[in-house]
């Protein structure tokens, strides 16, 4: 390997150590006054200004010494999705967080993780240098984990009520009660001086149809719509207030613009399309893992951990992989280069490398026909595998029939099946046997014939039938491997070679994909690459892909009280504003249909993806399918994160007379909730309570507990309740008297009733549900464990609320920061080499739902199985068609940041990494002779941004990469005035650029609609058209 | 690298991953660790770059734990994209950790003209505040860049191992959050120390910065590659944390 010193670029941190000392040369006057240091070694002052150790352990001994001003309590972080178990250190005396790092319980953070039964005090001693253990057990924050405690003491904090002044957007707010919040958001009025508002007591109608003529749209309560983010443990409380009594349907996530391409080409395997379940790398035991649009140790979810694992797994020698990714980043490390390669790939053509690998396999007959025959999991586990697809299963292949693209039937062939039940669940699915039998794929002990094109005879008429391994053997070969090259850019003995590596390791390989998938073809994309598991057949096993072990539920109904239902809660029902269901059913279709030209309908629909966020602005603000009369942000930023939404929406959005009422919870200002009416604050980081669960990628159950490990900042009611998330929702839902909160909301397993007025009612309660979940329940906290925690602090509250044989268990669950499965569980004890926690369904090498699903533009069917099509808008154009390589010669795509995320933006991280210049390709930039450093603009056909760049070789040439994180508007970048006080301005945060505000309109929508996947509805920002110009 | 020219050729295991040209190995003499005859403890760390993710973990715990001013770093990951012109891959990602590197023969000291810098007798190199007075003499000596005029204090500041958490027991900060567990901190008098077992082990690869210049560094690496343990000239420094060196942003 050659490397020219001008060849080398630093990426990052590379002046650190110069910098500082020429502005502070001569500067010799000592004028340091020391504060009230700590002094400890030698008698000399040598500690700077370093806080107070939280803890002594004696290196020889082990013995522990407790600082009594410091406690050190285990809940979850807040910096990114992943929410790892930490421990923070806090100075009890001011209530300030001191420092982070990991919680040694949690499997989030450490590997192995400690046993429930480990005391807190044996816990801390394990993280200290006594006999190493410190290091064997160590248990970390990543580099952002350590700098989110910045947000809690952040200038930029909503801590008391705010309702704007002025029009929406205009950044200037003033003050008001809770009490007033309240009344005004529940009654109404002319509340701005604008004319009247509807309140919320007046938009619970769950009487009235939205529209007579269209009855499935539901009620008018339908109208309030709830957007959030991620689930931090507390969603479940917001959902019974807004679903089930409120009567709302309307309360979607944000992931639909995060990384919901891959989840839905994942739910397309996994055969559920809703819930989406995913599965991750072993990477604990893995040989071989192609992350494909993913960059492990670097980001992802879980990131840390993954991080963790894979450095261990290469530098012990077991553990290659390779990532596939337009852009280069911290995946990669030149000191293992033989353990973990960079393939750089062109965006949204995932699906192409993929296609070809498979199509290699097929020829070269390494797909794992022998585990794909399995019909059902009782042969399959019979055959000594742990998991089984429907490969075998015969599909209607008849082109024109009405029933293409569905499986055959045991109806269909003379099986017994009750009439009601024809087509449905109990009607089994048909597999072909060695000797040419026709038979129930449920309850066959043989394999299934994987090549068994026939004629069935269907109604009288012959029929063409296929298995799923056919039809994806000829999705494969419908291109050569080096069409498949020429479209991804990559080279045909590498998709070759990548080919042959993964099936080179027995059930000890996997691919996986994130946000990489989010292009124009996202959803074939990823379902491309969760397919290549399904063909070595690694699911479930020890080293291969895996699914997570699942967690203890707060909300159940029991094990000790019921969180989930209660007398009078409402069931919502009607149609998404998402449009996540299918068109078919809706008045629009029969009337279309019933003047014979039932497509296209109006706007896109998406019968096989979950609630959109994406289509949600777009929707309300058009009117299709309805208006929303109140919007409620809840900790969420979409504005910010969905690409090309602003342009489409700023002026709709300012006008309360396209959307009546914007209410937001959160704990800070966004670039979405400057739009609010009104802004609660709510609970931030450590202050808040709630009961996350691991994402993916954990093998053993886990439930992390977050409870204020310090007292929270925002101001309180007249009843003296810290102002949040929950204090909000039980002071509406009382306001309006709705059923679940107040006075006997919950009920215990005897039917006592209890209260619900305070958010210590419902998440202590939740702690006992966790505490008590499964076979046994956790042990009892000791007071020496409540001491050392914090959890002293809310042990009163415990004892007040909870039974006297509960008590203690709650506090166990959040003297540990959670509750979690041993380590040594991860496998099946009787079986070792198969994980414990198992997916049990079949996996849908061909999936009738997307199989059958018309294009409601183009009345078009899509693929069934994984296929390559180029990244498209909405009825199937290419993208390229209408912005050609001759006018957008480039390509953007975004990557996440090993440091920054969408609101990390005023912690330390900043000082850090201030700005994300975009990487541009030296072939690129030469030809704009552009340089290093140099200023420059990025044109897209949805808008434009100045930016910087850094010409290195670590980006796909034609291609420009930007960090995620960057060019806010808001969160600090602007200064709010808030009555009398004005936020500090602070310019800097505004650096960089946010590739969404470069987004892209769907030119066959009419470009009034985002671009989004045609099938999972996702938001498309990999790969858009662009162009750079110097400036 | 070189993949096989035919899909069936050349399909030995991990045939697919050879040929990515690792770093070359050392030319420089391996660092023996060497072990102080007091018996006492001596304070010493292993970098296994191997497992170094480039997180910056080390790097705001250590801010954190230290409070180190805004644009002054005691540790930092110093992070390369690396042109490769021998291999398909084009290019790749190089990280090193850097910090104090309490050096046996430290450089710092003898220009200290009020003697605030000196080693302690567990090997830890300090500064005592008391003495200092912000001539930034040492700053200037470092060849590692470890040191800074810390502006809030007027003092010279670096890495102390944290010494105020070893001498109670507990590990430096930015060892105790490394998520790839490239940190290894101990005692190299204690032959039974996971210190010493991982030096021991790898010795062969074993690598200090700068060994030339003799200043006998008690932080040792593995994985280190030669065209960067001295101050590289990057053409861009873009991502190069601010350094506003006010007061105003906490």
């Amino acid at each position: 390997m050659k490397i020219e010193r001008r060849e080398i670029i630093a990426a990052g941190g590379l002046a650190a150590f110069a910098a500082g000392f020429s502005q502070t040369l001569g500067r010799v006057v000592s004028n340091f006054t020391g504060e009230k240091e700590p002094r400890f070694a030698e008698g000399r002052h040598i500690h700077g200004r370093s806080p107070e150790p939280e803890y002594t352990v004696d290196p020889v001994t082990g013995e522990f010494t407790p600082n009594p001003n410091q406690q050190v309590s285990y809940t979850a972080c807040l910096g990114c999705t992943t929410q790892c178990g930490v421990r923070v250190r806090v100075d009890k005396a001011s209530g300030e967080v001191i420092r982070v790092v990991g919680n040694p319980y949690s499997p989030l953070s450490t590997e192995p993780h400690l046993p429930m039964k480990v005391s807190v005090k044996e816990s801390l001693i394990a993280m200290s240098r006594f006999q190493d253990q410190g290091l064997a057990g160590r248990s970390t924050a990543c580099g952002r984990g350590n700098a989110a405690m910045d947000q809690m003491s952040s200038p930029f904090r909503v801590l008391t009520p705010m309702k704007r002044v002025g029009p929406r957007n205009s950044g200037e707010w003033e003050a008001i009660s809770f009490e007033q919040l309240v009344k005004e958001v529940v009654e109404g009025g002319d509340l701005f001086g604008e004319g009247h508002v509807d309140g919320l007591a007046a938009l619970r109608d769950l009487e009235n149809p939205i529209d007579p003529a269209a009855p499935e749209l539901g009620k008018r309560v339908n109208q309030v719509g709830v957007l959030t983010s991620v689930n931090d443990g507390r969603e479940n409380f917001s959902r019974r207030f807004w679903n089930q009594s409120f009567g709302t349907l309307n309360h979607v996530g944000h992931g639909s613009y995060c990384g919901g391409a891959y989840r839905s080409g994942s739910g397309a395997l996994f055969g559920d399309l809703k819930k989406m379940p995913h599965a991750k790398p072993d990477l604990s035991n893995a040989e071989f893992v192609l992350f494909i649009g993913t960059a492990p140790a670097n980001a992802g979810n879980p990131f840390k951990i993954f991080g963790s694992k894979l450095a261990k797994g290469r530098s012990e020698g077991r553990l290659d992989y390779v990532v596939v990714d337009p852009v280069l980043n911290n995946s990669n490390n030149l000191a293992t280069a033989e353990r973990g390669r960079w393939v750089p790939i062109r965006p949204g053509t995932d699906g192409a490398l993929v296609m070809g690998i498979i199509r290699w396999m097929f020829d070269n007959d390494k797909v794992n026909a022998g585990y794909l025959a399995w019909p059902n999991l009782k042969a399959a586990e019979a055959a000594g595998e742990p998991s089984f697809t429907n490969a075998g299963w015969l599909v209607i292949a008849e082109e024109g029939h009405p029933r293409q693209g569905r499986f055959l039937r045991g109806s269909d062939i003379g099986i017994e099946v009750a009439a009601e039940d024809k087509y449905k669940d109990a009607d089994p699915y048909v597999i072909a046997t060695a000797e040419g039998e026709l038979v129930a794929a449920n309850s066959a002990t043989v394999p299934a014939v994987l090549e068994a094109t026939r004629i069935v005879e269907l109604g009288g008429k012959p029929v063409m039938v296929k298995t799923p391994f056919e039809l994806l053997r000829e999705s494969a070969r419908r291109f050569e491997l080096a069409e498949y090259s020429a479209a991804c850019g990559i080279p045909e003995e590498i998709i070759a070679g990548l080919a042959d590596e993964f099936t080179r390791h027995g059930r000890k390989a996997s691919a996986v994909a994130h946000g990489g998938m989010m292009a124009g073809n996202g959803f074939n994309n990823a379902y491309a690459v969760v397919t290549l598991n399904a063909l070595i057949g690694n699911l479930n096993w020890k080293g291969g892909f895996i699914i997570n072990g699942g967690g203890f539920k707060d909300n159940a109904a029991g094990p000790r009280y019921d969180l989930e239902t209660f007398p009078g809660q409402v069931k919502p029902s009607g149609t998404p504003v998402g449009r996540n269901v299918p068109y078919e059913r809706s008045s629009e279709f029969k009337r279309r249909q019933a003047e014979g030209k039932p497509y296209p309908a109006t706007d896109a629909w998406f019968p096989n993806a979950p609630g959109l966020g994406t289509e949600w602005f777009t929707g309300a603000l058009r009117g299709y399918p309805y208006t929303l009369k109140a919007l409620v942000l809840w900790s969420c930023n979409p504005l910010y994160g969905i690409p090309g939404i602003r342009p489409l929406i700023e002026k709709d959005l300012a006008d309360p007379k396209k959307l009546p009422l914007i209410i937001s919870v959160d704990p800070l200002i966004n670039e979405s909730n400057a739009f609010a009416d009104y802004i609660v604050p709510d609970s931030i980081m450590y202050e808040s309570w709630g009961f996350p669960a691991p994402w993916a990628g954990i093998p053993t159950k886990a439930t992390t507990a977050r409870w204020p490990v310090v007292e929270p900042k925002a101001t309180t009611n007249a009843d003296g309740q810290r102002i949040g998330m929950e204090t909000f929702y039980i002071a509406l839902a009382k306001a309006m008297n709705l059923p679940g909160f107040g006075t006997d909301a919950i009920a215990d397993m005897d039917g006592k009733r209890y209260p619900l007025d305070r958010a210590e009612d419902w998440y202590l309660r939740g702690a006992a549900n966790v505490a008590f979940a499964g076979k046994t329940p956790v042990g009892d906290a000791t007071d020496e464990d409540m001491a050392l925690s914090g959890v002293d602090r809310i042990r009163p509250l415990m004892e007040s609320t909870l039974k006297p044989e509960e008590w203690r268990k709650a506090a166990m669950v959040f003297t540990r920061g959670g509750r979690y499965q041993g380590a040594d569980e991860a496998q099946d004890a009787a079986r070792p080499e198969w994980q414990a926690n198992r997916f049990n369904k079949p996996l849908w090498v061909w999936n009738e739902n997307i199989g059958t699903a018309r294009n409601t533009m183009t009345g078009e069917r899509s693929s069934g199985c994984a296929t390559w099509m180029p990244p498209s808008f909405f009825d199937g154009t290419p993208m390229r068609e209408i912005h050609t390589e001759a006018d957008w010669p480039l390509q953007i795509v975004s990557y996440k940041s090993a440091l920054q995320n969408s609101y990390s933006i005023a912690t330390r991280i900043t000082s850090l990494h201030p700005d994300n210049p975009v990487i541009v390709h030296p072939a690129d930039a030469g030809k704009l002779g552009l340089q290093t450093g140099d200023s420059a603009r990025i044109r897209t056909p949805g808008g434009n941004a100045a930016c910087t760049v850094i010409v290195h070789e670590g980006v796909m040439p034609g291609v420009m990469a930007i960090e995620h994180g960057y060019g806010h508007r808001e969160l600090g970048a602007r200064a709010h005035r808030l009555g009398e006080h004005t936020q500090p301005d602070r310019p800097d945060l505004r650096a960089g650029i946010n590739l969404n505000d470069l987004g892209l309109s769907d030119p066959t929508r009419g470009d009034k609609v985002i671009w989004v996947d045609s099938v999972s509805g996702t938001a498309v920002r990999q790969g858009l058209p662009a162009r750079l110009e110097r400036v | 690298m070189k993949a096989p020219s035919s899909p069936l050729v050349d399909a030995s295991r991990r045939a697919f991953l050879r040929g990515v040209p690792a770093l070359t190995a050392a030319a420089a003499v391996a660092p023996t660790p060497a072990l102080a005859n007091d018996g006492k403890h001596q304070w010493a760390m292993l970098v296994d770059v191997r497992k170094c993710i480039g997180c910056q973990a080390c790097t705001v715990s250590c801010i954190q734990e230290n409070i180190v001013p805004e644009g002054s770093f005691r540790t930092v990951v110093s992070t390369y994209s690396v042109k490769l012109t021998d291999s398909d891959q084009p290019a790749g990602t190089y990280v090193l950790p850097r910090l104090c590197n309490h050096c046996d023969n430290p450089p710092c000291i003898p220009v200290c003209p009020v003697s605030a810098t000196y080693k302690r007798e567990d090997g830890i190199v300090a500064v005592d505040g008391d003495r200092c007075v912000g001539c930034a003499y040492c700053v200037q000596a470092c060849p590692y860049d470890a040191r800074f005029i810390n502006h809030e204090t007027n003092k010279a500041d670096k890495c102390t191992f944290c010494a105020h958490r070893v001498d109670a027991g507990l590990l430096p900060a930015c060892v105790e959050t490394c998520v790839g567990g490239a940190r290894i901190f101990g005692d190299i008098n204690d032959p039974n120390g996971e210190l010493s077992r991982r030096l021991k082990e790898a010795q062969p690869e074993l690598k200090v910065l700068k060994p030339e210049l003799e200043t006998a560094p008690r932080v040792f690496y593995i994985g280190l590659d030669e065209r960067f343990t001295g101050k590289v000239e990057g053409e861009g420094t873009l991502w190069k944390p601010r350094n506003l060196h006010s007061s105003a942003h906490g």
